[in-house]
């Protein structure tokens, strides 16, 4: 313990405190790991006790990401803490069973003091983290940040968009009110529909229509499993980007700041974020329209707006593993665009290739509206 | 051991030819169960006795029937000796009856359904053939119609059901198409200059009840008709007929103008308006329509009509508005248990509007279609007031956003305290 680098000198009942717990336990390695998560990213060397590093951490200019267009990965993380605190809140009370999903749902935002507001931050939440995860991936697409030294960077930006349409979809079911169920089912049929993957997915959340077995599993993913996975990718999101470096437009010179500010502001942005979502959630409720009932298909039924082109594609006269392969293959092929790209040819037209994802955004447009108007007949 | 195992294999042996036997001792207790009993004497005990022999349809369709159990045989009927394969022989004695005709058919089955000692046991009434005396069917063979209906044709010759059995021609719910043999043949009924009155029947709510709902108690000829005394009912009766089952709208008909007005001029009073086989769902818009039918157009008894379609209407509207409303709470959702129970009362009290209108008197009607009203405009209010506390929210609102941008203040101040220091 000796050989340890001693911290300056306390000066402070407070800065003895803190020796005192820091020669017990390895402060400076907590600190390190929650850094992990975003906050900041200055090396610290965790052999240091913590007092020298809060005081490194404070002295070196930094560049700060709370700032567009690098706001759109720490909204990724920021919006996912704000689903995990209300989601814990939510799971005190919900309880995951055909019998009694929609009333404990009903009784959280009828009866439980304050649950209206979790329970419709913890929707709109959702609602604003599919379309952060979805520009974000628009915006890295656009701007070639695929291309090497951030392959990695793209790829977990792929995976958390996925990841973010599975929680939305696995807790779409939950309240088990009539629309979310008829919505989960189609959209596990057109899951179902997929060569391979279909069947094993289905075979996994425990059937292809709606059961105590699908709820009790959907509810295990979107609790348990999803938001492990999802917080591994913000852990690699980080970690590629404390290597890597925020990107910035060729030239420019990176704008420093200090770790003051830069806390300062990560603050002030989740303190608006959280007060949008209270806005919308008081503005703009969820609404109820009764307890799903297996054996009625309300009318003009489409699956969540994410399986809307593939709902539309299959809506075509060939066989349905013929569009599902290709999703497929778009799905799987997305996430290895740098290594695509790269086999391409030494230069590449950026230009073309970026006129080539906007058409493919803009097909995925019009087949999500040409399948909401599927059953508009 | 290898004794052991000696003995082990002689029981296989032994099992293995059991199961090989086994087949054979079930086709030999079959065959002797499907055979006839016999007794000591020769004498074959089933209920058809020989005469399958000869007849096996007929045997067929009578072991089947409920008399084949009751120590009826082929002879109770139609005389003879069942146990005989000699025709000569079979076919004669001093009871040899045959076959029998249409005209004898109602006095043969009489001759034990008449009879209370053997009709006690299984608790069936004794009246039957007295009551067909009486029908229109009874009369015209006396009078020697040989198409009128006789027993056989609604039960059956030798296939005769209990009317507990589904599969019976008398049981409820085939009861119309058995009356519909004759009454829905289209020759039949021209020749005979009658309506086609299972066709309308077919149409109507009655039918609708019985056949798609499956409700027993619903309707058939025989509930208006009587069952064995078929007769059509008197224009008079209508009404009691009708009012068997619709007890409340006969008495508010028989309270109102129309029953003595009617009865003057020998109009049938229900049917006048909801038509007799193929009667229409009650549709609250014949309140006004219907009176056109008698009384001329612009009459004050069509201003009259009007009157008590306005009413209800009104009730219904104000029930409607209550309902949208209870669907807004529920979706919010606040608690509607209480809402739904008293819309459900307000229904009640349409309902009792619509019976109360046969009276055909605004006043009589409109106390339950006020009851209606005021309920569904008490849950209005009561649920407007509910939904507009929701509006507190927002005001709370506007505070939190007062705090955030305070609390957004704050920090900046503190954000830029260390802006020297950097510099």
């Amino acid at each position: 313990m000796s050989t340890l680098p001693k911290a300056a000198p306390a000066t402070s009942r407070w800065d003895r405190a803190i020796d005192w717990v820091d020669d017990r336990v390895n402060l400076s390695e907590l600190f390190s790991f929650l850094t992990h998560f975003g906050l900041i990213y200055t090396p610290i060397d965790t052999k240091r006790p913590l007092r020298d590093v809060l005081h490194q951490v404070r002295t070196t200019p930094l560049e700060s990401y709370a700032r567009w267009p690098h706001i759109l990965g720490l909204l990724t993380a920021l919006l996912f803490g704000l689903e995990a605190v209300s989601g814990i809140l939510l799971a005190f009370y919900y309880q995951p069973t055909t019998l009694s999903a929609y009333d404990s749902t009903r009784s959280i935002v009828r009866d439980v003091m304050l649950g209206w507001l979790v329970h419709h931050v913890h929707m709109w939440g959702s609602y604003l983290l599919c379309g952060v995860v979805l520009v974000r991936m628009l915006r890295l697409f656009w701007d070639g940040l695929y291309k090497a030294p951030r392959e990695i960077l793209w790829f977990s930006a792929v995976g958390l968009a996925w990841l973010v349409i599975q929680l939305d979809f696995t807790g779409l079911l939950l309240p088990w009110d009539v629309k979310s169920y008829w919505a989960a089912q189609r959209g596990l049929e057109i899951v179902w529909s997929l060569p391979i993957v279909g069947p094993l997915f289905s075979t996994l959340v425990g059937g292809r229509t709606m059961s105590e077995d699908v709820l009790n599993r959907f509810y295990v993913l979107h609790i348990i499993v999803l938001p492990l996975m999802y917080l591994g990718f913000v852990y690699l999101t980080f970690a590629t980007m404390r290597r890597v470096g925020l990107s910035r437009i060729a030239g420019a010179v990176p704008k420093l700041t200090t770790f003051r500010r830069h806390v300062s502001d990560l603050i002030v942005i989740t303190l608006l974020l959280f007060a949008g979502l209270v806005t919308l959630a008081t503005l703009m409720p969820y609404q109820f329209h009764g307890a799903a009932d297996p054996y009625q298909t309300p009318k003009g039924t489409l699956p969540p707006w994410y399986m809307l082109a593939p709902y539309a594609l299959f809506q075509l006269p060939i066989p349905r593993w013929i569009p599902g392969l290709g999703l497929l293959a778009v799905a799987l092929a997305l996430p290895f665009l740098p290594a695509i790209v790269k086999g391409a040819g030494e230069r590449l037209d950026e230009k073309r290739l970026r006129m080539a994802g906007l058409g493919v955004f803009g097909l995925w447009l019009v087949l999500s509206v040409l399948g909401a108007l599927v059953d508009r007949k | 051991m290898s004794a052991l195992g000696k003995g082990m294999g002689m029981i296989r042996r032994v099992m293995a030819l059991a199961l090989l036997l086994l087949p054979l001792a079930f086709l030999a207790s079959t065959s002797a169960h499907a055979s006839a009993r016999k007794t000591a004497d020769g004498k074959v005990t089933r209920a058809s006795g020989r005469c399958g022999s000869c007849h096996p349809d007929e045997r067929v369709a009578f072991e089947k029937s409920r008399h084949a159990g009751e120590e009826m045989h082929c002879t109770s009927c139609h005389g003879g000796n069942d146990q005989t394969v000699d025709e000569a022989a079979a076919h004669s004695g001093p009871n040899w009856r045959g076959k029998i005709t249409r005209a004898e058919d109602p006095k043969i089955c009489a001759s034990c359904h008449s009879d209370e000692t053997r009709m006690q046991p299984y608790d069936l009434p004794v009246d039957q053939y007295d009551l067909y005396q009486t029908s229109g069917h009874g009369k015209g063979l006396a009078k020697g119609d040989g198409k009128v209906a006789v027993c056989s044709d609604c039960h059956g010759s030798h296939e005769v059901l209990s009317a507990h059995d589904p599969s019976s021609r008398t049981y409820v719910t085939n009861i119309p198409r058995t009356c519909g043999t004759c009454h829905g043949d289209s020759t039949l009924v021209r020749e005979r200059k009658l309506k086609d009155t299972y066709h309308e029947y077919l149409g109507s709510v009655h039918a609708k009840s019985l056949f798609d709902k499956g409700n027993l108690k619903a309707p058939t000829c025989v509930s208006c008709h009587g069952v064995h005394g078929a007769s059509p009912s008197d224009i008079r009766n209508v009404n009691k007929v009708c009012g068997r089952c619709h007890t409340a709208e006969r008495r508010y008909f028989q309270a109102g103008p129309h029953a003595a007005a009617m009865a003057a001029k020998q109009m049938a009073e229900c049917s006048s308006c909801h038509g007799d086989h193929g009667i229409a769902p009650s549709e609250t818009a014949r309140l006004a329509t219907s009176c056109v039918k008698c009384h001329a157009k612009g009459s004050k008894d069509e201003v009259l009509g009007a009157t008590l379609l306005a009413t209800y209407q009104a009730a219904e509207d104000e029930i409607r508005k209550a309902e949208a409303l209870v669907a807004k709470a529920d979706a919010v959702p606040l608690r509607t248990e209480d809402y739904k129970a008293r819309i459900e009362e307000a229904h009640t009290y349409l309902r009792e509007a619509l019976t109360a209108a046969h009276a055909v008197s605004p006043e009589g009607m409109s106390g339950y279609t006020e009851r209606a009203k005021s309920v569904g405009e008490e849950i209005q209010e009561e649920l407007k007031s509910k939904l507009q506390n929701i509006t507190v929210e927002k005001i709370f609102l506007l505070v939190f956003w007062f705090y955030v941008i305070v609390t957004i203040g704050i920090i900046r101040r503190f954000r830029d305290a260390d802006a020297e220091v950097v510099k």
